[in-house]
């Protein structure tokens, strides 16, 4: 930014030099001087909207708002005259009169905070004392700040309904002072326009259209509006009544690879809440739905493992850490190489996953470790790894002329991108959306496509084609899709968004064989936006049989030197063919070691001996034998690497529950039981220097340096074969397409969902989606269980009628089972 | 209305945010009120949210959301008709039909608004059933006219 002229102005008879430009309530705060506001708010544009900052300038009639008025060189401004103090007064006592705010004014209010037994909790808010932002409220600030002695005017509540119908917060809109900070947030910061002042006058009620609920209306539940309101009339369910944290801790989310940045709220030994952090590499004081809510559940929930147990024929007897240690190190030792697996989560850090892949490889000698993205991803794998090799940094959004959408959906995962895409939008950049579902990002776009599972790859694939050569040679037809590479050929910069949508379906390897042959015809910068956030991690250390910590070949006889000179002990060459794809095949291993996954549920164990080390207990259908309890990434230092390929710190916030321990603790404590040098890390500072010496960029652990950059990789990963089966289609016995994911958002081999009772709301899963005019035809509603049939499968969900859905098709997503093959593929659907 | 409606309301705007207000007075003008699936459509046509329109369009009170009544009762609530008794003809609409301002009954018969003023305050306190005046109103004729339109 420029170095602004510096004015000289006069603020309270004192002379100050600040800089041209800002108001009068900028200038006032850098030289501290206290100016009421309850309406201004750093991330917002001036409103102007509650009179709060009135001051008294020379030279302008009646009193301008400090926030609005920009400060001009030899300005004479007084704040506190009584002229200015008394009108004030009367705009707050305005306020007052609709605000439950009698405990403000009682004269037994501090013996009242002091004693206050239970009284606190209440339904609805009577007064301070029962309010949730008792204390952390800038209404009861300006109030303490002005010394009200009594309210003059008639108290007048307006009775409103407690909104309470939604997940995550709630909203009183008796406490609403009508500052417009949400929906200011919601239309100028987040773009979302969810909330709009609705009616005028005395009626004025925030809320969207109609009435609706929040769910209904399209909000992404990003929680900006709550963050910002200065009274208790949002309040989070899950904090609330929590009071003032006592620090805040910052470190980057786990929940995509996005890798948000973001403040933990630290009460005692707990984790009361996270808030974005101001970083505008990567997510600009943006959060959604899952790092700004779902942390705090999913941290602290009743079921956390607290001690080491291990299960007698499905008895579970607690053990202590020594004895733990001994019995998992005897049953490894007794395990030949190839009788071993390791299943990682991606979710680990890349000190977790650099230690676990050297803890298969010294002490076990075997190359047997993987992670679930590579079942998430199926025969997609090499395809999709092949979009990360040209991905470009998040912030190219911020300049992209064109910017093409394919099975991105940007309302609970990855808002922050589409908060981005929305302000692109509004540049006058021009968005495509390719998509089976018209969500919230059809609103924007020029173009919508809408794709229909099964015939998918022809749609991509002809739209790559029709981007291919010079644009003169091009047949012009006039329909949508070539309307679509009119747009991506004529564009100065493109941008290729990839989502989760068609990631699961069996041909997705041809559909991302064709988004990479889209890239190489328009130039454009593609985006994968792995829902693993540190799958970029989980190559670059190796966690995988094929590829070595640096992302060498696993027979690269240069980099297995190399590695000898570190580790001090040869690793033998790739022998197996063992992958995660394996675990629910028919041969069975001896000994399964899961670091933070869930195997496939297939009925019975998938392992003689499963060690299962995660923060939760497994599925009760595939109980481990031995298990250990890890700690959460709250609870333990590291770093990740996003989607972009940055590096990125996690930060130790609080101690773990129990006598849980960080991943690489309990990896490295096993080894040193067994007998294997080379395990005595102090912290995950020390394996982070060992790692720099393998792979690039790594060395600084607490401010880490690298930035953005392509995968590279030069392996070829192992998949399923890429199916070249014909487009499913429809036909009049099976007038369906069914399509069906795994779900994205997971944490450590469990979905949300299941430990975060309010994203069960949110994200639509184990239910049939299905377009209102089909459950019309079907004589559905809501909740009715339908039975799905073809001569595959037979299988019984409940229904959710879903507007965004297309007609014809009905979508399965599932918690943790497989898809349902063929997928997608036609069937036909009953009531039951 | 039906989708076909809608383009023909549309026709003659390019889509800016600004032609927000005349779109809805059409729609209005047509419809009679402001539907769910109207503002549906002009969000698609304008690229803005439904709940920005319906924060636009419920800030003025030309705008409606209910569908009209056959028949619209306005009571008017101007200064001299508030004075000779306005607000018990405004309750006794409410009581007898069992609505409140700015609903329909059920039945689709009458819709139940209030309005400023009617420019004929000599005949206060006065009704507007439709076109027709009805002048020095009271309680009484009030529910004896809307239980012989029954």
């Amino acid at each position: 930014m420029n170095k602004r002229a510096a004015i000289q102005l006069t603020i309270d008879n004192k002379p100050y030099t600040v800089a041209e430009g800002i108001s009068i309530l900028e200038a006032a705060e850098q030289n501290n001087i206290y100016i009421p506001t309850l309406c201004a708010h750093k991330e917002l544009t001036p409103y102007g909207g509650c009179r709060m900052c009135i001051v008294e300038v020379e030279g302008i009639r009646n009193l301008p708002t400090a926030c609005t008025t920009p400060v001009s060189d030899g300005m004479v401004i007084r704040t506190d005259t009584a002229q200015v103090k008394s009108m004030r007064m009367e705009i707050l006592q305005l306020f007052l009169s609709e605000h439950t705010s009698s405990c403000l004014i009682c004269d037994e209010k501090d013996q009242c905070r002091e004693y206050m037994g239970t009284i606190r909790k209440a339904g609805v808010t009577t007064g301070c004392r029962y309010c949730s932002n008792d204390g952390q409220c800038e209404l009861q600030d300006v109030v303490e700040s002005m010394e009200v002695k009594d309210i003059k005017y008639p108290i007048y509540y307006r009775s409103l309904r407690v909104e309470k119908e939604d997940p995550f917060y709630d909203r009183d809109y008796n406490l609403c002072i009508l500052c417009g900070r949400c929906v200011r947030m919601c239309q100028e910061v987040r773009v979302a326009h969810v909330l709009a002042f609705n009616h005028r006058g005395r009626n004025t009620v925030i809320g969207p259209a109609y009435g609706r609920t929040h769910l209904d209306a399209g909000c992404e539940f990003c929680g900006a509006c709550v963050s910002v309101c200065p009274t208790g009339s949002l309040t989070e369910k899950a904090r609330a009544y929590e009071g003032k944290p006592d620090r805040e801790e910052l470190t980057t989310c786990t929940f995509c690879g996005v890798g948000c940045q973001m403040r933990l709220l630290v009460k005692g030994e707990r984790i009361i809440g996270s808030l974005p952090a101001q970083d505008s590499l990567v997510n600009d004081g943006q959060l959604c739905v899952k790092g700004r809510f779902c942390i705090t559940e999913l941290v602290s929930g009743p079921k956390r493992l607290k001690r080491p147990y291990q299960n007698y024929n499905g008895i579970p007897a607690e053990v202590t850490w020594d004895a733990a240690i001994e019995m998992a190190a005897g049953k490894l030792s007794g395990c030949k190489p190839e009788e071993f697996g390791m299943l990682i989560s991606p979710n680990c850090t890349n000190e977790d996953l650099y230690v676990a892949q050297k803890f298969a490889r010294l002490v076990m000698r075997s190359h047997n470790i993987d992670t679930s993205a590579r079942t998430f991803y199926g025969a997609g794998f090499n395809a999709y790894l092949n979009l990360m090799k040209r991905s470009v940094p998040l912030s190219d959004l911020r300049k992209a002329s064109a910017i093409i959408c394919l099975g991105l959906d940007i309302r609970f995962g990855r808002s922050v991108v589409g908060v981005e895409l929305r302000r692109a939008f509004r540049r006058g950049a021009k968005i495509v959306t390719v998509n089976p579902r018209q969500h919230s990002l059809a609103l924007i776009s020029e173009r919508w496509i809408r794709s229909i599972p099964g015939t998918d790859v022809e749609t991509l694939q002809s739209l790559a084609k029709m981007t291919a050569g010079k644009s003169a040679t091009r047949k012009k037809a006039d329909d949508d899709l070539s309307a679509v590479a009119e747009i991506l050929t004529e564009a100065k910069s493109v941008v290729i968004l990839v989502g989760s949508e068609f990631l699961q379906y069996n041909r997705s390897a041809l559909i991302l064989e064709a988004i990479d042959q889209l890239a190489k015809n328009t130039k454009a910068g593609v985006m994968p936006l792995p829902a693993q956030n540190n799958l970029y991690g989980s190559l670059l250390m190796g966690a995988y049989p094929e590829l070595l910590p640096g992302g060498a070949a696993s027979n690269s006889t240069k980099q297995l030197a190399a590695l000898k000179k570190i580790w001090k002990t040869a690793i033998p060459r790739l022998a197996t063919k063992w992958n995660a794809a394996d675990v629910s095949g028919a041969k069975k291993l001896k000994l399964l070691y899961l670091v933070g996954e869930s195997p496939p549920s297939n009925g019975g164990p998938p392992a003689d001996y499963v060690i299962s080390q995660n923060i939760y207990p497994l599925r009760s259908e595939v109980e481990a034998d031995l298990v250990l309890p890890a700690a959460a990434f709250t609870e333990s230092d590291g770093t990740f690497i996003n989607g972009e390929g940055r590096l990125q710190r996690v930060k130790k916030a609080v101690n773990a529950p129990g006598d849980a321990m960080p991943d690489w603790m309990i990896l490295s404590k096993i080894a040193r039981k067994v007998g294997v040098d080379g395990f005595d890390y102090k912290s995950a500072a020390d394996i982070h220097k060992e790692i720099a010496s393998v792979v690039d960029g790594f060395g600084n652990f607490n401010k880490p340096k690298r930035d953005a950059r392509p995968l590279d990789l030069k392996v070829e990963m192992r998949t399923g074969k890429i199916k070249r089966v014909a487009p499913a289609k429809a036909d009049k016995q099976r007038p369906f397409i069914l399509s069906t994911s795994v779900t994205e958002h997971t944490h450590r081999g469990f979905p949300l969902s299941r430990w975060v009772d309010g994203t069960r709301e949110l994200f639509s899963e184990e239910r049939v989606d299905i377009n209102p005019d089909d459950a019309k035809k079907a004589r559905v509603n809501d909740g009715d269980e339908v039975i799905i049939s073809s001569t595959e499968v037979k299988k019984t969900w409940p229904v959710r009628i879903k507007a965004e859905q297309a007609p014809g098709v009905l979508h399965v997503t599932l918690h943790e089972a497989d898809v349902v093959n063929p997928n997608p593929h036609p069937v036909k659907m009953r009531k039951k | 209305m039906k989708e076909k409606e809608y383009s023909d309301i549309f026709s003659g705007f390019k889509g800016a945010q600004t032609d927000l207000i005349p779109i809805l007075v059409r729609i209005q003008d047509k419809a009679g009120y402001i539907s769910e699936q109207s503002v549906r459509q002009v969000s698609g046509f304008l690229k803005m949210s439904e709940n920005q329109i319906y924060g636009v369009a419920s800030f003025y009170p030309k705008f409606r959301f209910t569908r009209p009544g056959r028949k619209s009762i306005k009571v008017c609530m101007g200064t001299a008709c508030h004075v000779r008794g306005g607000l018990f003809l405004s309750e006794a609409v409410g009581w007898k039909l069992g609505i409140a301002i700015g609903q329909t009954t059920e039945d689709m018969r009458f819709d139940f608004q209030r309005a400023g003023c009617l420019g004929c305050c000599t005949l206060a306190p006065v009704v507007k059933i439709n076109e027709d005046v009805h002048s020095r109103m009271s309680v009484t004729r009030l529910k004896e006219i809307l239980e012989k339109d029954d």
